[in-house]
């Protein structure tokens, strides 16, 4: 199929004196003649007669699809990209995230932290000791401890996985974990919809 | 060189100073020359509880400060030749200790003995960590209750970091005494038991020495229970102190209820 695309100009109007609607069209016709008259409601004959004797380009009761303005334009398009921005930045945000949590030196630890000593750790921590009551761990990555956990431990990564530490007092993301839920083997700790969520990866006590 | 060890527990009350009279005892009842050495400054008891409390003339700091000579200020026990004391001053406070004179008489006193026992004031504060901090070796004293395990695993970990020998890249050894355990109440889980323990504290077992009445009236005669020899208590002293001298002796498991013939009869009826 063969079609040919093009702008034209419309002029929307509706009668209402038939005797100023002909005398307008008369001083103006050199604008008009380009131009499609839309022309809502009534239409006598006679002006109908005028219309096409001028001729004029007219259509009755059409919806022409409105164009917007300039303004309007610019401005749905700004949204449009600040969107693809936005969308752009969380995808990279989140690339980050991920990749610097993989990157970011998972650290060892082979000893337990007893009462009274503070570990801050930047990034991954696998610790396979003990967290006696009393002690304290702030750590800004995942935490995986294979050991049990009766002190202190606020986590600020992507999940944290922890063994049978009923005992234990942990926050994740300044939240409070319901730290009776942790009864298996190992438990992981993620926050899903706003949600923190416990869920058993390995069964058995 | 003798070996220098501290008797440590963090919380106060659980039997620290008691253990010390009585392995210290204990070892120089094993024939070796032994030293304890009361480092509580200001709240000395040591003195009183091996019967020693009017033969002291001169005291730790007074030797420290050069006031007095160390064998003017060394008192013998009565009960052993080979046991020595060293009296904490009861007019100073512990702030009159520093690193400097702590290590100088650890030193003097490695020469003369075989073993120096160190009995630590509770807390985990300056005169804590003076005794830990040239020690060799360090036996933990506990109660099977909570708030004991919970300051001895503090007191741990500062040893762990303060110590002299963990700064030069060595290893402390600690061993761990259970004091005052009720078989009966360990029986019906109302006590925590050695296992519980050693989980939580992650250091070796010394030994285990049950609730025995006879040690407060041992302490107030200044007869440390050790020389009791029918005492349960004073058995599991003299077990103790000659497994530090070196030599293995077998571990009654004394947390298991006390079955006599009477209990057995009683039992039957139950």
């Amino acid at each position: 199929m063969k079609g040919k695309q093009y702008s034209v100009k419309v002029y929307d109007t509706s009668v209402e004196d038939e005797e100023k609607f002909i005398s307008f069209f008369e001083a103006n016709f050199p604008l008009f003649k380009d131009h499609l008259i839309v022309i809502h409601g009534e239409l006598s004959d006679k002006v109908r007669d005028y219309l096409t004797r001028k001729p004029l380009t007219f259509v009755q009761d059409v919806d022409i699809p409105k164009a917007r303005s300039q303004k309007e334009v610019e401005m749905d398009l700004e949204t449009q990209k600040s969107a693809q921005i936005e969308h752009q930045k969380r995808i990279e945000e989140q690339f980050a995230k991920l990749s610097s949590r993989l990157e970011n030196n998972l650290r060892v630890i082979d000893n337990m932290i007893r009462s009274g000593q503070e570990l801050n750790i930047e990034g991954d921590l696998l610790l396979l000791g003990r967290v006696n009551s009393g002690a304290t761990i702030n750590i800004s990555g995942n935490l995986i401890v294979t050991h049990v956990i009766e002190g202190l431990v606020k986590g600020y990564g992507n999940f944290m996985m922890v063994s049978n530490s009923p005992k234990a007092t942990i926050l994740f993301h300044d939240r409070e974990v319901d730290s009776s839920a942790l009864v298996s083997k190992l438990n992981k700790i993620e926050i899903i919809d706003d949600e923190i969520v416990i869920t058993q990866v390995l069964k058995g006590e | 060189m003798g070996i220098v060890i501290a008797v440590i527990s963090g919380k106060g009350g659980v039997g620290k100073t008691t253990a010390t009279a009585n392995l210290g005892l204990g070892i120089a009842l094993n024939g070796e020359k032994c030293v304890v050495v009361d480092f509580d400054i200001g709240q000395r008891n040591l003195d009183m509880i091996l019967g020693l409390e009017n033969r002291v003339v001169y005291d730790m700091v007074q030797v420290m400060d050069g006031e007095a000579s160390l064998p003017q200020a060394l008192i013998k026990s009565k009960v052993n030749e080979s046991l020595s004391f060293l009296a904490a001053s009861q007019t100073k406070d512990k702030s009159v200790l520093n690193s400097e004179k702590v290590k100088k008489l650890l030193e003097e006193l490695r020469e003369k003995f075989d073993y120096v026992i160190l009995d630590a004031p509770a807390g985990i504060e300056s005169g804590y960590e003076h005794t830990i901090e040239f020690a060799d070796a360090a036996i933990i004293v506990v109660n099977p209750e909570v708030s004991s395990i919970r300051d001895a695993d503090r007191a741990i970990g500062i040893l762990d970091s303060k110590s002299q020998k963990v700064k030069d890249g060595e290893e402390v050894n600690k061993y761990l005494v259970i004091n005052r355990i009720i078989p009966q109440m360990v029986q019906n889980g109302e006590m925590l038991n050695s296992a519980d323990i050693l989980e939580i504290l992650n250091i070796k077992l010394l030994g285990k020495v049950p609730e025995d009445k006879g040690v407060i009236d041992a302490s107030n005669q200044g007869k440390p229970i050790i020389l009791d020899e029918k005492s349960l208590a004073g058995q599991a002293y003299k077990r103790i102190a000659t497994r530090i001298c070196g030599n293995s002796v077998p571990m009654p498991d004394i947390e298991a209820a006390p079955k006599g013939f009477m209990k057995k009869l009683t039992g039957m009826f139950k």
